[in-house]
């Protein structure tokens, strides 16, 4: 994007390089300031924080550089929470995924005005605002809400369970609220195919799935990875969404380190729990690149 | 290929729609459902409109998130204006170096990014409040407002800055009459966007507002795990529309200057004739 080469020209406005200098330090200065003392030196001081220990009675923090508090992440209700939380953010990326697909395949087999409008269709629901569509779900799924109801009628569900503040419900919500950064990069991959590839594999004999899966879906991988990068990485650290639908009961990650900084007041393991999460996403983030790059360097 | 349109997905697709569509539509239709306990229709009311309006703590914390959003994006755009100003001439080294610290605000979660700032303001005993979610905001929204201004900044050639500098322009006359005029679609697109972002965050605000600030957002997630009323869905219809004409707006003049794309990159010959005739 911003790789388009440009010259290092001299800047024609002075002549005085020192001048120049100053100039090209005020210009950087507002953000490079902003970002380090709200964002760079306070995650550091967390990073710190995490190696610390809390004094149970006082609520001092002393500096130890101790490991506890990543040892007690291994702890078996913390652990399995975090792998709980896993297992939504993936199963909701994965929903998105299979939902996503079909959808951006139309829109991409549209043209012009239509395809403008079910582009259109599928973003603005994207516009409202976060909590509301989230909030949305609560009506739906809540005991005598129309998807309990619906499923009840089609002996899906038991009279007495109720979908809201279960994990299926912040799994519902996360593909809702997410959908549209999934069906974008899709649609981006699958409008760039040839259709005439897919006459040719048509001619060579291939049926419908043949084509899909010779054709279509490798030729639209970095939409997939894309979609799965934007929807997977905000789900994994989503905090409304499971405080909203998903109550005091089914809780995620986010909200388990939330609950250490508000509730509990146990910084130095909130931040462990905190830079776990960082190193998590980025971690992804750095496997998925490698990914992203190789996929695009095919097609 | 438009004629052979698998029947299956475009089925499957107006499934997704309705999916998409139906639970903010039963919202807005509960909204002026007249049944309190919203369990079937009860007639059409606007009664929930004017209960919501008359909320006193519905008032502040409109003009909460109103002061927060309108001070977020105004620091964010001259962060992103500088900012791609500066990237425009750096080596490729810097300009890579800032390109990540910028994504990194992105992409971290804002739950981690808001409780470590969270953590030093407590550190130090800063109070929690709208500052606090000011300095929040704009740790992602700067980050949004850049990428926005440096896409164009990288279409835009510097012909006209240098024709400019060589009739005599001083470099603040040179940005005032030449770049910002170039970049005011960009930067209109990344004001929206960032206002919309700001008026709609949860989770920053959240943590740092602490007792003393609440925005809408804020007092939704409240009212919604405490019980549903009907006056919840008034005001989330009112902050949706409120969201909704902000994206609107920046959709629209991204799709204006994509059709004048051209033009806008166009030398303007008024603009040089000016600040020649100074």
């Amino acid at each position: 994007m911003v790789s388009a080469s440009r010259s290092p020209a001299v800047d024609p406005a002075t002549d005085a390089p020192g001048r120049r200098r100053s100039w090209r330090v005020a210009l950087l200065a507002p953000g490079l300031l902003w970002t380090l003392i709200f964002f760079v030196v306070p995650l550091v001081v967390m990073v710190v924080y995490s190696f610390g220990q809390i004094d149970i009675i006082t609520f001092q923090t002393t500096f130890g550089w101790t490991l506890d508090n990543y040892r007690r992440l291994a702890n078996d209700i913390y652990l399995h929470t975090i792998l709980r939380s896993l297992e939504m953010s993936i199963g909701a990326t994965i929903g998105c995924l299979l939902v996503g697909y079909p959808v951006a395949y139309t829109i991409a087999r549209q043209k012009g005005r239509t395809q403008t409008l079910l582009l259109l269709g599928v973003m603005v629901p994207f516009w409202t605002s976060f909590v509301v569509r989230t909030y949305a779900w609560v009506n739906l799924l809540s005991n005598d809400g129309l998807v309990t109801r619906a499923l009840r009628g089609l002996g899906l569900e038991s009279d007495s369970s109720q979908l809201i503040y279960t994990p299926t419900a912040v799994t519902i919500g996360i593909v809702y609220t997410y959908l549209p950064l999934m069906v974008l990069p899709l649609y981006v991959a699958l409008e760039r195919i040839d259709p005439q590839l897919l006459q040719a594999a048509s001619d060579l004999g291939a049926g419908w799935f043949g084509r899909f899966r010779r054709v279509v879906l490798p030729l639209s991988m970095p939409g997939v990875i894309a979609g799965c990068i934007l929807v997977g990485v905000p789900a994994t650290g989503e905090y409304v969404i499971p405080a909203i639908l998903g109550g005091d009961k089914t809780l995620m990650y986010g909200n388990v380190v939330a609950n250490q900084f508000l509730k509990v007041g146990d910084y130095p393991f909130g931040s462990a729990l905190a830079v776990s999460l960082m190193l998590l996403v980025t971690g992804f983030l750095l496997i998925t690149r490698g990914r992203l790059a190789r996929a695009e360097e095919i097609t | 290929m438009s004629h052979r349109l698998p029947a299956p997905s475009a089925v499957f697709t107006a499934l997704v729609f309705v999916f998409l569509y139906l639970p903010i539509g039963i919202v807005v239709l509960n909204s002026f459902n007249a049944d309190e306990a919203l369990l079937g229709w009860g007639g059409f009311t606007t009664q929930w409109y004017s209960q919501a309006f008359s909320n006193s703590r519905v008032r502040d914390d409109f003009v909460t998130s109103l002061q927060v959003a309108l001070a977020s994006t105004a620091i964010s755009l001259v962060i992103a204006v500088t900012a791609g100003l500066w990237m425009r001439r750096a080596s490729t080294r810097a300009r890579r170096a800032l390109d990540a610290t910028t994504y990194m605000r992105i992409v971290l979660p804002e739950v981690v990014v808001a409780l470590a700032l969270f953590l030093v303001l407590r550190r130090y005993e800063i109070p929690l409040g709208v500052p606090a979610i000011v300095a929040g905001h704009v740790i992602f929204n700067s980050a949004y407002a850049t990428l926005i201004i440096q896409a164009r900044l990288a279409t835009m050639t510097d012909v006209l800055e240098e024709a400019a500098a060589d009739l005599g322009a001083s470099p603040v006359r040179t940005f005032r009459r030449v770049t910002l005029p170039l970049l005011m679609p960009a930067v209109i697109v990344a004001a929206l966007l960032t206002l919309s972002f700001s008026f709609d965050d949860v989770v920053t605000s959240l943590f740092l507002g602490g007792p003393n600030a609440e925005t809408l957002p804020v007092l939704l997630l409240g009212l919604i795990r405490l019980h549903v009323t009907p006056e919840v869905n008034a005001i989330a219809v009112g902050v949706t529309a409120i969201t909704m004409v902000t994206f609107g707006l920046a959709a629209a003049v991204m799709s204006i200057r994509d059709a004048a794309g051209v033009r806008t990159g166009q030398v303007d010959p008024a603009t040089l004739e000016a600040e020649e005739a100074k």
